[in-house]
């Protein structure tokens, strides 16, 4: 049995993810978690659409109370014996000037998209580490370069850039790949509220951030590990 | 099936440290943990008994969860001397055969253990050319040893589970002291084949404050390169 984690499940780039992973015939089953149930069991409804054998879960959790993913893994981990693999795609933004941003904004931004991610990191290396696998996580160009209005979410997004980094050094004796990817501009709800006058027809869409992150996972895929993979599309 | 007799009695008093080094950090995780993690990985380990003194037990119990470690854990006290924790820690061992291990030598890989597993002889200790002159003397020089006569005994080892404890009978007996266990057997077993396999040059054993500067660097190069 190999299990894939997906975080985002419901909208964007995590929908498209899940979407065209469940075409392939990497992985047995699927585990999304998240906060937003309806929009995910849309996502589990298209994944069976595209794939009648397809096995995935829903599993309520909100990723702003990263203290819950350690039941949420042991759950998932009865369920299905085995994880093999962990997508890191859920985010928030909230984005604003330095002496607009108040306390309680960054640290909600810092739970979704930075103490989420290290615990389910964390807890899933917990179970893949005799086995190995490989965990993918969705940071942003966003992390690389100055972007004045979105502190809490840019530097954020740099310390998955450099988590990513670290422990595709640490996690390298489990057998366990980790993977960056920094998407560009990308037509999703976070990107709507980062751009809101953006015209998202003109950018970037999440399937083609999604091909990308399948040919990372797919078995083949042994390279490109450790890096900051940028993605961007000329549109 | 093997049991693993893993030595982590040492009171580090050479470390000047306010804990024993097999419980400090080395790149961020306790030095036992290093060893237990890649144990964890072996089938063939059916059981670990950790030899070690009462007060770390609570502290080894909470690293064993943090880490998942899966392969069963059992704990033996550790004696006054090195010997003395060998033999509190094979009263409890059940199988055939035995492996000892010591916590302060993290850099052993799961393939060196199945290595020493596979090999054909029940006795079987790794050791390594001795690549320096060595004389012996104290204040003066009483004479030279020939280097190419000795070999520097590393661990694990592995042995008969019950010519070993046998051995232990023996020197408690006697009150002879031995400063390790493949030369123990000797003593006593002379006739018994054991094999003496070569070595690893990054299995140092970590005893100083600069080894583990000398063992960040091995454990970058040997355990954490890219594959």
């Amino acid at each position: 049995m190999r299990t894939c984690v997906i975080t985002g499940s419901g909208d964007g780039i995590g929908k498209a993810v899940a979407y065209a992973l469940s075409k392939t015939d990497f992985f047995d089953s699927y585990a999304l978690p998240g906060r937003n149930k309806p929009d995910i069991l849309d996502t589990m409804k298209a994944m069976r659409e595209a794939s009648v054998e397809v096995q995935a879960e829903y599993y309520e959790i909100d990723f702003s109370k990263p203290e819950h993913i350690p039941q949420l893994i042991e759950n998932i981990m009865k369920r299905f014996q085995n994880i093999s693999c962990l997508l890191n795609i859920a985010g928030y933004t909230e984005p604003q000037s330095l002496l607009s941003t108040s306390l309680e904004s960054f640290d909600y931004t810092y739970k979704v998209n930075v103490y989420s991610p290290f615990m389910m990191m964390k807890e899933c290396t917990r179970y893949m580490k005799n086995s190995g696998g490989k965990i993918v996580n969705v940071a942003s160009t966003a992390g690389m370069t100055p972007r004045p209005g979105w502190l809490s979410y840019a530097s954020s997004k740099a310390a998955i850039i450099s988590m990513s980094q670290t422990l595709t050094a640490e996690l390298a004796e489990y057998g366990i790949k980790v993977y960056c990817v920094s998407p560009g501009r990308c037509a999703t709800k976070l990107r709507k509220r980062l751009a809101p006058e953006e015209d998202p027809t003109t950018i970037m869409q999440p399937k083609d951030v999604a091909e990308v992150i399948c040919r990372l996972v797919a078995p083949e895929e042994q390279c490109l590990d450790g890096q900051n993979i940028v993605i961007r599309k000329q549109v | 099936m093997y049991t693993l007799i893993l030595l982590a009695g040492g009171s580090g008093s050479r470390m000047k440290k306010n804990m024993p080094k097999q419980y400090l950090l080395l790149a961020g995780k306790p030095v036992i943990m290093h060893i237990l993690e890649r144990i964890d990985r072996i089938k063939e380990i059916a059981e670990i008994v950790i030899v070690c003194t009462d007060e770390y037990i609570p502290l080894i119990r909470g690293m064993l969860v943090q880490y998942n470690v899966m392969v069963p854990v059992t704990f033996a006290r550790a004696g006054d001397t090195r010997q003395a924790s060998v033999k509190s820690g094979l009263k409890s061992v059940k199988t055939k055969n035995v492996i000892l291990h010591e916590a302060a030598r993290p850099f052993v890989s799961a393939n060196d253990f199945i290595r020493l597993m596979r090999e054909p002889c029940e006795n079987v200790m790794y050791g390594t050319s001795i690549p320096f002159t060595v004389i012996r003397g104290h204040d003066t020089v009483e004479g030279v040893l020939d280097r190419s006569e000795l070999v520097n005994v590393q661990l694990p080892q592995k042995f008969n589970t019950k010519i070993l404890l046998e051995a232990h009978e023996k020197a408690e007996q006697e009150g002879r002291l031995f400063t390790e266990d493949a030369g123990l057997v000797f003593h006593y077993y002379p006739d018994i084949n054991i094999k003496i396999c070569e070595g690893m040059v990054y299995n140092i054993k970590l005893t100083t404050s600069m080894d583990f500067v000398v063992g960040e660097m091995i454990y970058k190069e040997y355990f954490v390169r890219r594959k």
